[in-house]
């Protein structure tokens, strides 16, 4: 498997009036093609500071310390900017020179946001805009980023004759592997986008096989008024809008230009929907946040997520705040996402018993490092720092019968003051000489299983 | 459609209240006394036998023997068909509704400019202040804003009035409209124009380009003073709620699905902010079509509330329940209004 997200010494820190906020401190981490990474740790360990640094999300008064490497698909995003080495930030520490570099990483970063790298956030109930319709808020994801496909969608259709749909018909009849020979189709005829539809409504379980051949005849469309079709030609042929930009100004216009385009978001937000298990995905589109429960308007994020076929989708918490029943479910979507679709995710979470269910692989955190991290397996069987050793131990068991909960004494350090050597060592029941000073180097125990402790390696 | 019906049903609502209104102001006239109500209509120089039979006469025609609760009806009777009585003040003499179709257009005026003028500023300023947060721009607005709250109206209206029409000399110290425009005009009668009362209109539907275009230049500067003064309030007020908005979670979320900067601000902050705003602004006209009386007499503009001020003075009951009535109706209407504004801008409203 290919790494697809590389992590090099990131540190994160935060400006505030009471000194220093050492959020993270120097974070490896590497992510595979395909694979879900559990990110586990108590509050305050930096996980979603992890996640947000990945978006380039951080608030204005982050502070990404020289030296820290994000590697995405080979392309090292941080190394155009001019960053503060670590010496630097101190009482005499200029805010706002930093604030405007962070503007910079933030404005050069929106074209990857939601493209390569989307984010599903913990509050499903305040995570969606109450004043604007689902459709909308997944169309504007897809706007953001694939208005050339939703183009290309339009024009497939309205390209579309009826010798084309007679053949489709033939393909989806007697085909074996019907996604493969439509692509092939869509290809050699120039119709681009149409295999998506077709496929979208053949997969379709609620309706009767008559019905689905009549809904495929249907996609046949009308040819568009000039005007409209050159915009859509240009788009899907990623020229430059140009005059365009203005005439979408103009009320009466925009709903024959961008309007057309925001029609067809509507369209895919529907399939989108429709793939997460969504049912009326018609009506849902036109409804609004607060008419859906927690558990779908949590599809409804990670629809917007989906919306562009990123690399990786950080999930950040996203079933926190969901009853039990509800978090199997979105549990069950992203595994069977994760195997149709390819993604790569990082699904952060306090809950060590929600990432046994999904992870491949799982990286504890403390006081903003990566203590452990290895194959899901190794993490709880055969779990090596001391930390997930507490962590693993403070779960509450339902056969035992239990008088107290254990947990790890002691609370996570001020990240304002850390403490010397291993973050951890305040609170470890096997602490040394050696951790008060030294702070531990990564040593990979066995395959895959990387561990920052000295009581491992030589 | 869904909406059609709730608007409907706000309509129907507002019924009750009007009738609630009606009621406290017919008491209100009715604590006066039955000699006061007809005061007005007496001649004063009759004496004896004759003022008797005159006073009987004005009994009888304002039903004033009647029960009270039907003489309510009556005059419920009399409003619905116009008749709001008679006023007698040194700036205008005779029945109370032509007194409002004389004073109250250059109020309607006053208040939309200035309104139009509030929000056209008033936004703006606010949004940027709240997104370029603690920048010089931010900081200057606050200033600006606190010394505008905290300067007496009239301050602010000298203070306009001595930069834009004595220095500058850009707009007309006072008056409604050039009055030498106005002569020979065939829909001009005695201080009132027709069909609709409104100067500018009228001369809009007449064609007289000219003379609206000159009303208009002389509105603009007391409303931009009424503006100033009103605009401080709605820009901490917008400027607070979009700062509490911009933490939301779902800016964070339309952040990273990679939208520009611009669209975040304008479609997923600018309109959940602006919710609280409207109230503020809605019964903020409401209050400004109550006449705004210190502009009024600084800016010598003969409106709805320099005309309550003289009626009050000059202790003429008439001209304060007509305008009373009138005023209650507006706000009201404002407060359906501005219902009606929810329903549109929140889905959440439930209708």
């Amino acid at each position: 498997m290919s790494e697809i997200l590389t992590i090099n010494n990131l540190k994160v820190w935060f400006h505030t009036r009471r000194g220093t906020f050492k959020a993270l401190n120097g974070v490896n981490l590497n992510l595979r093609k395909g694979e879900v990474l559990g990110l586990a740790g108590e509050s305050g360990s930096g996980k979603s500071t992890l996640g947000l640094s990945i978006m380039a999300l951080l608030p204005s008064n982050a502070i990404i310390v020289r030296g820290s490497k994000i590697i995405l698909k080979n392309r090292d995003y941080l190394k155009y900017f001019e960053l503060f080495p670590e010496e630097k930030i101190d009482r005499k520490f200029k805010i706002k020179k930093n604030q405007k570099i962070m503007k910079h990483i933030r404005d050069f970063l929106a074209k990857i946001r939601g493209k390569e790298v989307s984010m599903v956030f913990q509050e499903p109930m305040t995570a969606l805009n109450p004043l604007l319709q689902i459709g909308y808020q997944i169309t504007e994801a897809l706007l953001a980023h694939s208005s050339i496909n939703l183009a290309k969608r339009i024009l497939s259709r309205i390209n579309l004759t009826e010798d084309d749909v007679r053949e489709i018909l033939k393909i989806v009849k007697s085909s074996k592997n019907v996604e493969k020979d439509l692509n092939e189709f869509s290809k050699l005829k120039k119709l681009d986008g149409i295999e998506d539809q077709v496929l979208y409504i053949l997969n379709r379980k609620d309706l009767s096989t008559i019905r689905k051949e009549r809904m495929i005849y249907s996609l046949k469309e009308k040819m568009k008024n000039p005007l409209t079709m050159s915009y859509l030609k240009k788009i899907a042929e990623n020229k430059s809008i140009g005059i365009y930009r203005f005439l979408n100004r103009i009320p009466i216009l925009k709903r024959y230009l961008k309007g057309v385009l925001i029609k067809e978001g509507y369209r895919k937000a529907i399939e989108l929907l429709a793939m997460l298990n969504i049912p009326h995905a018609e009506k849902v589109v036109y409804m609004y946040p607060h008419e859906l429960s927690g558990g779908m308007r949590q599809r409804v994020s990670i629809a917007i997520a989906l919306a562009n076929n990123p690399d990786i989708i950080i999930l950040d918490e996203p079933t926190s705040a969901l009853d039990v029943i509800v978090q199997y479910q979105i549990l069950q979507l992203i595994s069977e996402l994760k195997y149709k679709l390819n993604i790569s995710f990082i699904f952060i979470s306090h809950d060590l018993s929600v990432l046994a269910e999904v992870c491949d692989r799982i990286a504890i955190m403390y006081g903003g490092r990566i203590v452990e991290i290895g194959p899901i397996d190794k993490i709880f069987y055969e779990s090596l720092h001391p930390y997930t050793k507490g962590l693993l131990r403070a779960i509450p068991k339902i056969s035992k019968d239990i008088k107290t909960i254990e947990s790890i004494p002691g609370t996570v350090p001020d990240m304002r003051n850390p403490p010397n050597g291993c973050m951890f060592h305040p609170r470890c029941p096997y602490v040394m000489d050696v951790c008060r000073n030294k702070v531990p180097k990564s040593i990979e125990y066995s395959k895959d299983h990387f561990v920052e402790c000295f009581l491992y390696g030589e | 459609m869904k909406l059609w019906l709730y608007i409907i049903r706000r309509i129907l609502l507002i019924i009750p209240t009007l009738i609630g209104l009606t009621i406290i102001v017919f008491i209100l006239i009715h604590v006066r006394g039955n000699n006061l109500i007809i005061a007005e209509y007496l001649n004063p120089h009759l004496t004896g036998a004759a003022r008797d039979y005159a006073i009987q006469q004005l009994y009888q025609r304002f039903h004033l023997n009647d029960p009270l609760f039907i003489q309510y009806f009556y005059w419920l009777y009399q409003v619905i068909n116009g008749d709001l009585g008679l006023t007698r003040t040194p700036i205008y003499s005779g029945p109370v509704n032509t007194a409002l179709a004389l004073f109250y257009p250059n109020t309607i005026m006053l208040a939309l400019v200035s309104s139009i003028l509030i929000w056209i500023i008033g936004i703006p300023i606010g949004v940027w202040s709240a997104v370029k947060r603690d920048s010089v721009f931010d900081q200057s607005t606050r200033v600006a804003t606190f010394t505008l709250y905290a300067m007496p109206a009239y301050m602010v209206y000298l203070l306009v009035l001595i930069i834009f029409a004595v220095y500058l000399k850009w707009f007309p110290i006072s008056g409604a409209v050039d009055p030498l425009l106005l002569q020979g005009v065939s829909w001009y009668v005695n201080g009132i124009s027709y069909p609709t009362h409104i100067i500018f209109i009228d001369a809009l539907l007449h064609g007289d380009i000219n003379i609206a275009l000159n009303s208009i230049w002389h509105f603009i500067l007391p409303s931009l003073g009424i503006a100033l003064g009103g605009v401080a309030g709605i820009i901490r007020l917008l400027r607070s709620s979009m700062l509490e908005v911009l933490d939301q979670d779902y800016i964070r979320m339309a952040r990273s699905k990679g939208i520009s900067e611009s669209e975040v601000i304008n479609i997923h902050a600018r309109r959940n902010a602006l919710i609280p705003a409207v109230t503020s602004f809605v019964y903020g006209v409401a209050g400004l079509l109550g006449g705004v009386v210190v502009a009024e007499v600084i800016f010598n503009i003969p409106g709805v509330g320099y005309w309550t001020v003289q009626a009050l003075l000059n202790n003429d009951a008439g001209g304060i329940l007509g305008s009373t009535l009138i005023f209650g109706i507006i706000l009201v209407t404002a407060s359906l209004i501005l219902d009606i504004i929810y329903a549109a801008l929140d889905p959440r409203v439930r209708y």
